[in-house]
């Protein structure tokens, strides 16, 4: 899932640790959903939802359904602005890979979100339909099962549901840790091979001199 | 019989208030009113006097002015030196500045008559009038509604378009979905149609 490159929400700046918008970009937000509730009902209708996401991302059409169904959880046929908000959060989240972060930072909310059937328990199928939005993989998802679900009901509850999130922000961290060591590792490699290189014409100028 | 100031402590007045100002205001609330002041450059002379002087005390305001290009150096002598230690901590439009301004920009109009004599009271009175009269006759149309919306123009524009795309695909669905006559297609058929307005409207504003 990508989003547009120059669309508004393409403009929008995510809170890395918090995973949040800002008061002022709430506010822009806010203003773009009032363009789009044309019925004047603070609402967005499932017509208007999918050709705003179909406009801004790069999602299917089954899976804009999928979403819209998610965010009306009580079957009203529209979504209002903080569903909106939500779904803009995960967006900007997914786009700046901060996914796992954001299933820690917003632990109830998303466990709320993925529990369609509203028996506080999340099922494998359920999680595995919306596993695009947070960037997991079908592997991953039969691994989180495997080590979290406790009970062994094949469903996870919100405190296996925590523990999977923040046993998996852990893991984000530590990679990101890895890579960042990666890097300067590979820095400080090209900068000796660099100085190297300058010790060697050197010598071979000397060489040459002599 | 009013004692006429000398020009060298008229010069000195001029000085003290506009390092007074430059130094207490930001940079860019002189850019600010440089802008809005210059909206009025195009309007006939007759008009601007008009503006400027509904009572008829504009005339003797400009009597008791110095020379002007005494006060253009010491305008921007102020100004270049309010550069390096500007203090961004004042935020409101100053009000003085702004009368400097509106006595830069009354010269620049070549209206001023030369001599007369005035006591500083009666120039101080004179020049908050007219920088009342500022705010008044030029409301900056664009300026005015970025700042009541508080949102970028650029970004309302973008969003605006945005918006305009998706509600158009979205009129297409209605219309095959529902059909022409539906009152929530005509609904969306009214939004699209005051959006647009609205968003000519903001051009055109842009362009003037």
């Amino acid at each position: 899932m990508k989003l547009k490159q120059g669309s508004f929400l393409w403009y929008l700046y995510l809170d890395k640790i918090y995973c949040l918008l800002s008061v002022r970009n709430v506010r822009a937000l806010m203003e773009y959903f009032h363009l789009l509730d044309v019925h004047h009902k603070n609402t967005l209708n499932d017509v208007v939802f999918f050709h705003f996401l179909n406009h801004v991302t790069n999602l299917t059409r089954p899976q804009i359904m999928m979403i819209f169904d998610m965010l009306d959880w009580n079957a009203m046929g529209e979504i209002g602005f903080d569903q909106f908000y939500m779904l803009v959060c995960i967006l900007l989240s997914h786009q700046n890979h901060l996914e796992q972060q954001f299933i820690y930072r917003h632990s109830r909310p998303v466990f709320e979100l993925l529990d369609l059937d509203g028996d506080l328990r999340i099922d494998l199928e359920n999680f595995q339909l919306y596993s695009f939005l947070f960037n997991i993989k079908k592997q991953e998802l039969n691994e989180i099962y495997q080590n979290f679900d406790f009970t062994g009901d094949h469903r996870l509850n919100y405190k296996e549901f925590k523990l999977f999130t923040i046993f998996n922000v852990d893991k984000y961290q530590k990679r990101q840790k890895a890579e960042k060591e990666k890097e300067e590792k590979f820095l400080l490699k090209s900068k000796v091979s660099q100085q190297s290189d300058v010790f060697t014409k050197k010598e071979h100028c000397l060489e040459k001199k002599i | 019989m009013e004692e006429k100031p000398s020009n060298a402590s008229r010069r000195s007045l001029v000085h003290h208030d506009s390092n007074k100002s430059l130094l207490q205001g930001d940079i860019r609330n002189l850019w600010t009113t440089a802008t809005l002041s210059e909206l009025n450059v195009n309007l006939p002379l007759s008009h601007v006097s008009e503006c400027s002087d509904l009572e008829g005390r504009r005339s003797s305001y400009l009597k008791g002015s110095v020379d002007t290009d005494n006060v253009d150096w010491e305008w921007d002598g102020g100004l270049r030196e309010s550069l390096p230690g500007d203090d961004s901590s004042q935020q409101e439009l100053d009000e003085r500045t702004l009368m400097e301004l509106e006595l830069h920009r009354s010269h620049s109009l070549g209206s001023v008559p030369e001599g007369g004599d005035d006591d500083d009271s009666r120039i101080k009175a004179e020049r908050s009038s007219s920088s009342l009269n500022v705010f008044k006759q030029t409301p900056h149309r664009a300026y005015w509604a970025e700042q009541q919306n508080r949102l970028p123009l650029p970004l309302v524009g973008l969003m605006e378009n945005e918006v305009l795309e998706i509600l158009t695909k979205t009129l297409e669905s209605y219309r095959s979905g529902i059909g022409r006559n539906h009152f929530l297609t005509k609904q969306l058929r009214r939004s699209i149609e005051g959006l647009k307005k609205r968003r000519n409207k903001m051009l055109q504003v842009s362009v003037n």
